[in-house]
């Protein structure tokens, strides 16, 4: 139950952060951190993914009806959500029956890390290709993909590592 | 039958998956034909109040920058009403009888000031929403310019609301000329830097000096003539290419852009039907 309240606590503080406060962060002008991924990434583990998915999708289309982007959101939002428990069975071993939170503690640093990295850059290279929707100006997107998943990646590492729990 | 069922459930999860990133990508895809829906955009009255709540924080962090500039908009206009008014006593006593005033047709025009309650710079295509809609007067393709040069045009409106798309948005273009040699070409964002733009269609003739303005050209029923729209910082042009590349810095800093105004041109549809009727016949 309390973990329940905590999900649902933290995906209206992170619209709202996400919404308010870093869609106006553009740092350099084009690196913009979608921080957002977090709830998805720190679901519990064993959670039924049909509600992964759509928790997900709600997610990503709160955040389009936001930013004006309607759609782009919600298709990566979904495509993590799904690929979410075969990135955790690569890097993890997880006893079934288990149902831990993602984070250091119960991952280890180091799976937890790579956990984070492949969901964040896979996230972001879907949204920014879907958001040109060609592949004209591949080596651009590519290289906003990198430079702004470092930065929500350095964010959401930040942010972990200060509750500790 | 039972197959049917273990099959839908075996592949439940993927599915829905599917049925979800198809609804996304069907959002998108619909986006991008009608371009903005009113519909679940930022015109929509709900999330635009809440940003018109969020940006009125916001905007008391700008009021210094923006009463600078408003300020020396009006001392620029006073000193033109001085002006004009010193020429206009000096015709009148002839103007009396012979002469009759009338303003050029092309020069007929009044802005109706807005404000900007959400916007963006660091997609490929950004959008402007403004507060002000179709009560107000605002109409689709309108052009939008601030204080410093050019905008962008109106591409939806609603009630209240309006969403503009500006240069930084690789779907537009914008038709400018060098103030100097008069020869014109297309403007269009590079996608990258919001502070860049680019002009591709000079031909390798013409003559230019970096930092020479750009200003519109008029050849459009949008934009009056002579609006700044940028100077140009950088130029190459490639020994086989018949155009210049050059990199044009834009007037407008779209980051801090908070008040702006539109154009109403009032002769704007009788433009239009003319032209259109010339081109049909």
């Amino acid at each position: 139950m309390l973990t329940v309240i905590q999900n649902i606590i933290l995906f209206i503080v992170l619209i709202l952060a996400q919404v308010l406060v870093l869609n106006n962060i553009q740092f350099l002008g084009f690196i913009n951190p979608y921080i957002y991924v977090l709830f998805i990434i720190s679901l519990p583990v064993s959670l039924p993914r049909w509600l992964t998915l759509i928790l997900a999708f709600a997610m990503g289309i709160l955040i389009d009806v936001f930013s004006n982007t309607l759609g782009m959101h919600a298709a990566a939002a979904v495509l993590i959500a799904y690929a979410r428990s075969f990135i955790i069975k690569l890097f993890t071993s997880i006893d079934e029956g288990n149902n831990p939170t993602p984070s250091f503690h119960t991952f280890g640093v180091g799976a937890y890390i790579k956990y984070i990295f492949v969901m964040v850059f896979l996230h972001h290279a879907t949204l920014f290709y879907l958001e040109a929707f060609s592949f004209s100006h591949f080596w651009l997107i590519l290289f906003k993909t990198l430079l702004s998943s470092t930065i929500t990646i350095l964010i959401i590492l930040g942010l972990k590592s200060m509750s500790r729990r | 039958m039972r197959n049917l069922f273990n099959f839908l459930i075996q592949y439940s999860v993927l599915i829905l998956f599917l049925i979800l990133e198809l609804i996304s990508i069907g959002l998108i895809v619909k986006n991008q034909e009608y371009q903005k829906s009113v519909f679940l955009s930022s015109s929509n009255s709900t999330v635009a109040s809440m940003y018109e709540m969020s940006n009125s924080v916001v905007e008391f962090f700008k009021l210094k920058a923006s009463n600078e500039t408003l300020s020396d908009e009006n001392t620029a206009l006073k000193n033109e009403i001085i002006q004009l008014r010193n020429r206009l006593e000096t015709i009148k006593p002839i103007s009396k009888d012979s002469i009759r005033f009338r303003i050029p047709p092309e020069m007929e025009y009044k802005f109706i000031s807005a404000k900007v309650i959400n916007s963006s710079t660091n997609k490929l295509q950004n959008y402007i929403t403004l507060n002000k809609g179709i009560r107000d007067g605002i109409k689709v393709d309108m052009g939008v310019v601030s204080d410093l040069g050019v905008v962008g045009i109106v591409k939806t409106v609603s009630d209240k609301f309006a969403v503009v798309i500006p240069i930084l948005n690789d779907k537009i273009r914008i038709n400018c000329k060098f103030t100097k040699s008069n020869y014109s070409g297309p403007l269009q964002w590079t996608g990258f830097n919001y502070q860049f733009a680019s002009l591709n269609d000079i031909a390798r003739h013409v003559k230019f000096a970096l930092g020479d303005s750009l200003v519109t050209s008029g050849f459009t029923n949008t934009f009056p003539e002579g609006i700044p729209v940028g100077t140009i910082d950088n130029f190459n042009i490639k020994e086989s290419d018949p155009y210049y590349s050059i990199r044009v810095k834009l007037a407008v800093d779209f980051r801090t852009l908070s008040h702006v105004k539109v154009i109403d041109y009032k002769n704007y549809r009788e433009q239009r039907y003319l032209e259109q009727v010339a081109t049909e016949k």
